[in-house]
């Protein structure tokens, strides 16, 4: 009863966190990933791209762009328009444009997988053999499961103009050209110099060297383990070494029909469980 | 102000509407839908198949099988579980047991329009272009387009984790008895052949035409106009005379691949109308 007041008085105040009650407008450009997929670099890039004259913290982009779970329905409401936030949430129909980062999930199990070690959820040499099941029922994050999250958003609007999809690998292989994207998106003017110097603020070095400075007041840091790093590998591909076979077979199995669709590589062999789903549902995109 | 103050004082008290923000429970079932795709007579089929011993009519239906959007998070709490619960809702993560009914859209704009005429929420003569523009949009409501609706929760449901029940307004019309066996069986119920009748009888469109007139002041019919009733034709298919056939290209345009999926044969040729969308939002495809 006493947490339905505290509740209540937060509502009152405003301060309740926006989350799913967030009010949207339709200029509002929502920066969306499943979890661990690269998100945070991307609030990097764009949030460097908007204020490309001051030099950028973890902090600073918090309140550039902020996240519908930690910032309060009245920091939003204060936000100067138009608004950039970053969301995890599988399909809002609130959120009217859309840029949405989609990353390799063999990868993303593993990124969550550290993630979830810093963050003390899970101990050291916690077998993969056993995080992997859960990861692929969705159980190892609230937002669903992966083929959850990016099967909504891509099938409810992958045909729409305001909708924006990017493969965390070739933001890594190609940033310049992809922040390009995302600028013209924002309208942005994507002036060469300006992306160049976005990209050169959002390193992977530079964004460790930030975390080391920062990591002990920044969300999604504060209380975590310091002999990890927030910012790991900022590669492509590692799942394919670091998960054992069995696991990339269910991850595959899983979802390897979207996989496909969304131009990932399958190495097990398994046979994907939604592949006609998949291939129905979604258009073909043009190859 | 006093909005928000009430709004508290419904949310201590429990009456909130529940909306996405109620406790859902893993055991707890879902009957989905896009608005105007026969939810409300598959609530009746639902209701009397769980409840032999009740005869279902619009003033118990709200007990016997509550929406989301009609009660309050406390009515949803003081039931007994397991729960059967209706929605209209895309796709919510943490929907575990999910039977969704899905309707020929060119159908559902159609049923849609007589009820916003029913509500008030349009006038007479009010342009069916207009009216096929926004629906195709999905700002006629909250739960997005119905492109959206459908395709975030089919999209969604592979991987393993969710039990999904697919449903086509169309087969549950022509084969009733046939369809509401599926629900018992996904529900893990065992019924008699007489029991089924009983169901198919007590939602009979004549039936609830009758019971409309009886029990007009309540539930989903209480509101709006009285000369346009609740329950229509309940008919397949009244779009091949009722719709204009460029209002039938449009809407095959947008949808037509999840629509063929769905096996609603198409009557136009969107693949003739030139490059899809996608092409051209997609400059640097997927490969």
């Amino acid at each position: 009863m006493a947490g339905k007041f505290g509740n209540a008085i937060r509502y009152l105040l405003g301060n309740d966190p926006a989350e799913r009650n967030l009010t949207t407008y339709p200029d509002d450009t929502f920066i969306v990933s499943y979890p661990k997929s690269g998100n945070t670099w991307t609030r990097f890039l764009v949030a460097s791209l908007i204020h490309s004259d001051e030099p950028l913290t973890f902090l600073k982009a918090d309140q550039v762009i902020p996240s519908v779970d930690s910032m309060s329905r009245k920091f939003f409401k204060n936000m100067p328009r138009p608004r950039v936030i970053k969301s995890h949430f599988p399909f809002d129909q609130t959120y009217k444009r859309v840029i949405y980062i989609v990353r390799d999930p063999k990868d993303v199990a593993v990124s969550q997988y550290h993630y979830q070690i810093k963050r003390k959820v899970l101990q050291d040499g916690h077998p993969m053999e056993e995080f992997v099941p859960r990861f692929v029922a969705g159980e190892t994050c609230p937002y669903g499961s992966w083929g959850e999250n990016v099967g909504s958003w891509v099938a409810a609007r992958r045909t729409n103009p305001d909708f924006l999809l990017l493969r965390y690998e070739d933001m890594i292989r190609q940033t310049d050209v992809e922040l390009t994207k995302i600028a013209r998106f924002l309208h942005i003017d994507p002036e060469p110099g300006r992306i160049r110097r976005a990209v050169e603020q959002s390193t992977a070095d530079n964004m460790r060297k930030m975390e080391q400075k920062e990591a002990g007041k920044w969300e999604s840091t504060k209380d975590t383990r310091k002999d990890k790093f927030f910012v790991r590998s900022a590669k492509a591909g590692e799942g394919k070494t670091a998960l054992p076979s069995a696991c990339i077979a269910q991850i595959e199995g899983a979802w390897g029909g979207l996989m496909q669709y969304l131009g990932y590589d399958l190495i097990s062999g398994q046979t994907p469980t939604d592949a006609r789903v998949v291939e129905s549902i979604l258009e073909p995109a043009s190859r | 102000m006093i909005s928000q103050l009430a709004y508290v004082v419904r949310y201590v008290t429990g009456k909130d509407i529940a909306g996405r923000n109620f406790h859902v429970h893993p055991d707890d079932t879902f009957l989905v839908s896009y608005p105007k795709s026969g939810s409300t007579w598959a609530r009746f089929l639902l209701a009397s198949l769980v409840s032999p011993n009740e005869t279902v009519d619009f003033r118990n239906i709200d007990r016997l099988l509550p929406s989301v959007a009609a009660q309050s998070r406390r009515q949803l709490r003081n039931m007994v579980r397991p729960r059967l619960i209706k929605s209209h809702e895309y796709f919510d993560a943490r929907y575990q047991n999910v039977i969704y009914v899905v309707r020929d859209p060119r159908d559902v704009v159609r049923s849609q329009y007589r009820f916003f005429l029913k509500r008030g929420k349009i006038d007479e003569g009010y342009s069916m272009d207009l009216y096929v523009d926004r629906f195709l949009k999905g700002d006629l409501n909250t739960y997005g387009s119905w492109g959206e609706n459908v395709g975030s929760w089919l999209a969604a449901q592979h991987g393993g984790r969710k039990r999904f029940l697919l449903l086509r307004y169309e087969d549950m019309l022509s084969k009733t008895a046939d369809e509401l066996a599926k629900v018992a069986d996904f529900l893990g119920l065992k019924v008699s052949p007489e029991h089924l009748s009983r169901c198919v009888e007590q939602g009979s469109a004549d039936r609830m035409r009758e019971l409309e007139k009886k029990d007009g002041g309540t539930s989903v019919v209480a509101a709006g106009r009285r000369d346009v009733p609740f329950v229509g034709a309940a008919k397949a298919g009244g779009w091949k005379s009722g719709l204009s056939p460029e209002h039938v290209a449009k809407i095959e345009a947008a949808w037509g691949p999840l629509m063929k999926h769905l096996g609603y044969e198409l009557a136009s040729n969107p693949a003739e109308t030139g490059p899809t969308v996608v092409d051209a939002i997609m400059e640097q495809p997927v490969r």
